[in-house]
């Protein structure tokens, strides 16, 4: 059993320890990937993934980093979390060392590279977007309150919090009084 | 807001500690919200200049990982070295890991409540907007050209449909527009 364990301890390591290689661009680009491994691996329900994304949103600090530290506790519970969160931050962390030591002036030679990592990320949230995009659909208030978002976020400079909170306090109120 | 001529006292690991804490545990929404009110708090406390900040900025985005940690890494080593990358490290990452580790501990015993499923739900129903909103963001602001177009668009295909692969392709599709990129502008 023991063996097992450790197995696959090292596997969810590994797995956010790839994610964190690929962290181009935000945050929400790399959920679509964290998705794909967690729920493509049955570690996780889609629904279970659903309202870990729900609590990660509002939880302080990176949306990504909290999805990792959620996926890892509720897999293995705080060594998990552990483990989890410092496989995701390990590669930026040590390349952001690097990049310090190399060339801290990187960036002005590199725009054919800031342009390549653009193509990369548009695909990368393209996938996010595409995970998601099928819970839009499955009532009239996730569709709904998918199209405000989009347009308010789109197109206004609101805070997206002031939505994520105003939808869950329309969701506990559907839920309280509809069942 | 005020200039750095003054020789300030240069901060130590626990002023970057503390600034970089404060801000990880009252900012709810990643990145795209945390990178302004860091640059505005650093520039208040006389660390560093607007355009030294997204100068740093613009080096951290060519790393990979969540925004508001590289930003706040690179900053914290310009301002107090080795140290003050440790302590913005410790900084941006002890809140969020605490207080999820409270919250999950919470929802493991009212979960299952209807009003905080809901809330839940509600909570999630506005993701699929969100990240289309991101997308499309990214999308509208970029310089296109024609090649560019098309190449965004068979990475986006490919990286979508690549499933478990997703990260060596993303490689991929990076290594060949940046190729095509060189082609382009010789």
């Amino acid at each position: 059993m023991a063996h097992g364990e450790a197995a696959y301890v090292l596997s969810l390591a590994l797995v956010f320890l790839k994610i964190g290689v690929a962290a181009y661009g935000g945050g929400w680009t790399i959920v679509g990937i964290i998705r794909t491994e967690i729920v493509g691996r049955a570690w996780l329900s889609a629904d279970e993934f659903a309202r870990l994304i729900a609590v990660a949103q509002i939880t302080p600090g990176p949306v990504a980093l909290n999805a990792a530290t959620l996926v890892g506790f509720k897999l293995h519970g705080l060594a998990g979390a552990a483990i989890a969160t410092l496989s995701v931050v390990a590669a930026p962390v040590a390349l952001s060392a690097l990049v310090g030591l190399i060339a801290a002036k990187a960036s002005k030679r590199g725009g054919r590279l800031t342009e390549a990592l653009k193509t990369g990320t548009i695909g990368l949230i393209s996938m996010t977007v595409w995970a998601f995009a099928p819970s839009a659909a499955s009532s009239y208030m996730s569709a709904g309150l998918a199209a405000l978002a989009f347009v308010v976020s789109a197109f206004t400079k609101i805070n997206p919090l002031w939505l994520i909170l105003g939808a869950g306090a329309l969701g506990a109120a559907a839920r309280a009084f509809f069942g | 807001m005020t200039d750095t001529d003054s020789p300030d006292r240069k901060p130590g690991f626990l002023d970057v500690f503390g600034v970089f804490f404060g801000i990880s545990a009252v900012t709810i929404g990643g990145g795209y919200v945390m990178v302004p009110v860091i640059q505005r708090t650093i520039e208040k406390r006389g660390w560093l200049d607007e355009a030294s900040f997204y100068d740093l900025f613009a080096t951290a985005q060519s790393v990979p990982g969540p925004l508001a940690l590289n930003t706040a890494l690179f900053v914290g080593r310009r301002v107090a070295g080795p140290r003050g990358f440790a302590a913005a490290f410790l900084g941006i990452m002890l809140p969020p890991f605490a207080s999820i580790l409270v919250l999950a501990s919470v929802l493991g015993a009212i979960g299952e409540w209807p009003a905080v499923r809901g809330f839940l739900e509600g909570a999630f129903a506005v993701v699929p907007g969100l990240t289309a909103a991101l997308a499309f963001n990214m999308i509208k602001k970029r310089r296109w050209t024609v090649l560019r177009a098309a190449m965004t668009m068979a990475g986006a295909v490919a990286i979508t449909l690549s499933g478990s692969w997703a990260v060596p392709v993303f490689f991929a599709v990076v290594a060949v527009s940046w190729l095509m990129e060189r082609r382009r502008t010789c």
